[in-house]
């Protein structure tokens, strides 16, 4: 278990991706550790979402038992959302990346999304205690919605951001660092800025993070190709990641309806957080 | 008494210990300490507003027991996302020092708030309106909180010069901390006590949210 929370966190320190690791196309990324890594924190994040059905069956608005299952269900659901997610677009994604000549190999393409999903509920479940806290206090079943739909999107942009500048690392061939450069004569004129950026040359090279960008980028011609194929895996990632979502509905559990597994399949996701944001604002 | 007022001049003047490029040696455990020292005595004196019967003495205690829970509380529920964001942003090396900034600002808000105290005390005393005591007391909080800010940027400012990424998350840390601190001061009230409501450490009502109730003002 401490070994698990270690690797996430050489995950998350960007050091499994750092461009010496990926230098050779490989991915050194355990699926056997963070398959189940990522079910436990997205079921984390889970249980502060379905959490407001509980509370609001405790607190007796909606008193029928049933509404306990909700907790469950969304702990379930949480991770199943991602990684069905992932199931759905992993043969497309690996596909597009084939045809464009891209040197990342089946696994090594699996272990990027995998990483990339175990960053989103990472950070998804580190905003897990402010959910909570506003699960407790909080009847309003809008700005519950509206409040996992934005925690979900900083995580999702903080993963499509790893998942990108690791797939430009990949992409791109490792350039050697270049030689250090000799440091100005004494006598050089300096002004305020320049003179404290030199004193911090002389502390050692700070470690890349998941989301530096790689230190020497490649002349435009060059990542032409590979951004378009970023760009597709971006909009096949995000369409269906919100479809899914809307899909496996319900995730927190509408107080004024009874609980069930699944709800029937009408609208999309977009067409739902327009209305919520005109029922919290009592515009309906 | 004397050695933490001279730590409490000391850090607010950034000098000493305190000198925001010397983190190595800062005493970081002053910082919550300071927290816990001065917050209560705002609190204190913000509960003091009706002072009418024995009974009404105890919202002295449960305002200056709720000022620094409500400080603590907000930065404890605020951290592990600030924590994890840091680290993926490739500064995790710094989150030391970062928290410490951070502590600055609500060390430097306790300290400004308990300067204000007396003031406040005198708004109680010279104006009787409950409505304006709570306009008062906002007023306050908001002078303090830029204190605090000046405080926190000041603790940043070096992490910044290291790397830029220090000042998105300051954003972030800002933005969190707003956020979830309006909601935990909204279920923590009553901090003033309403003369005409009962003495309690919670309102004897059900939880509500704050931006619930706001954005209902404003769009009904």
């Amino acid at each position: 278990m401490l070994s698990a929370f270690k690797q996430l966190d050489e995950l998350l320190r960007g050091r499994i991706t750092s461009p010496g690791r990926l230098a050779e196309g490989k991915v050194e990324l355990s699926l056997r550790r963070f398959v189940p890594l990522a079910v436990g924190l997205g079921a984390s994040y889970g249980f502060f979402m379905g959490w407001y059905a509980l509370s609001i069956y405790w607190g007796g608005t909606s008193p029928e038992p049933q509404r306990c299952w909700q907790l469950l269900a969304s702990m379930v659901k949480l991770p199943a959302l991602f990684l069905l997610t992932l199931m759905v677009t992993f043969p497309s994604l690996y596909v597009f990346n084939a045809m464009v000549g891209c040197r990342l190999s089946f696994t090594a393409t699996l272990r990027l999304l995998v990483g990339a999903i175990a960053v989103n509920v990472a950070v998804a479940a580190s905003l897990g205690p402010i959910l909570g806290f506003f699960t407790v206090s909080t009847t309003s079943y809008p700005f519950m919605v509206l409040l996992n739909v934005a925690f979900l999107a900083v995580a999702g942009c903080v993963a499509l951001a790893f998942l990108l500048n690791t797939l430009q690392r990949l992409a791109y061939p490792v350039v050697p660092p270049p030689a250090p450069t000799s440091p100005p004569p004494p006598d050089a004129p300096t002004d305020m800025g320049r003179s404290s950026l030199a004193e911090f040359s002389t502390a050692p090279p700070r470690e890349l993070g998941p989301l530096d960008p790689q230190p020497s980028p490649m002349p435009d011609y060059a990542i032409g190709q590979a951004k378009t194929i970023f760009r597709i895996w971006l909009l096949i990632y995000c369409l269906v990641g919100a479809q899914m979502g809307w899909v496996l509905r319900p995730f927190i559990g509408n107080p004024n309806m009874p609980f069930s597994w699944f709800r029937p399949r009408s609208g999309n996701f977009f067409q739902a957080v327009f209305h919520q944001i005109q029922a919290l604002l009592g515009l309906n | 008494m004397r050695t933490a007022l001279a730590h409490a001049d000391l850090f607010l003047r950034g000098s000493g210990p305190f000198l925001p490029e010397q983190a190595a040696s800062r005493p970081g455990w002053w910082l919550p300490l300071m927290v816990v020292a001065f917050s209560p005595i705002y609190g204190a004196f913000m509960g003091s507003f009706d002072l009418g019967s024995a009974e009404r003495l105890l919202i002295i205690a449960y305002s200056g027991a709720k000022v620094p829970l409500l400080l603590f509380a907000t930065t404890a529920l605020c951290l592990p996302g600030f924590f994890v964001l840091n680290t993926v942003l490739g500064l995790r090396d710094d989150f030391r020092e970062a928290v410490q900034a951070v502590l600055a600002g609500q060390a430097g808000l306790s300290i400004a708030l308990a300067s204000l105290a007396p003031l406040t005390r005198f708004w109680y005393f010279s104006c009787g309106s409950y409505r304006a005591a709570l306009l008062f007391n906002a007023a306050m909080f908001t002078v303090a909180t830029a204190a605090g800010q000046i405080i926190m940027l000041r603790y940043y400012r070096p992490l910044v010069r290291r790397n830029r990424r220090h000042r998105l998350m300051l954003m972030v840390w800002v933005g969190l901390y707003a956020f979830v601190g309006m909601q935990m001061g909204w279920m923590l009230r009553p901090f003033i006590g309403d003369p005409k409501a009962p003495v309690a450490f919670f309102r004897q009502e059900p939880f509500s949210n704050a931006y619930v109730v706001i954005a209902r003002l404003i769009f009904r």
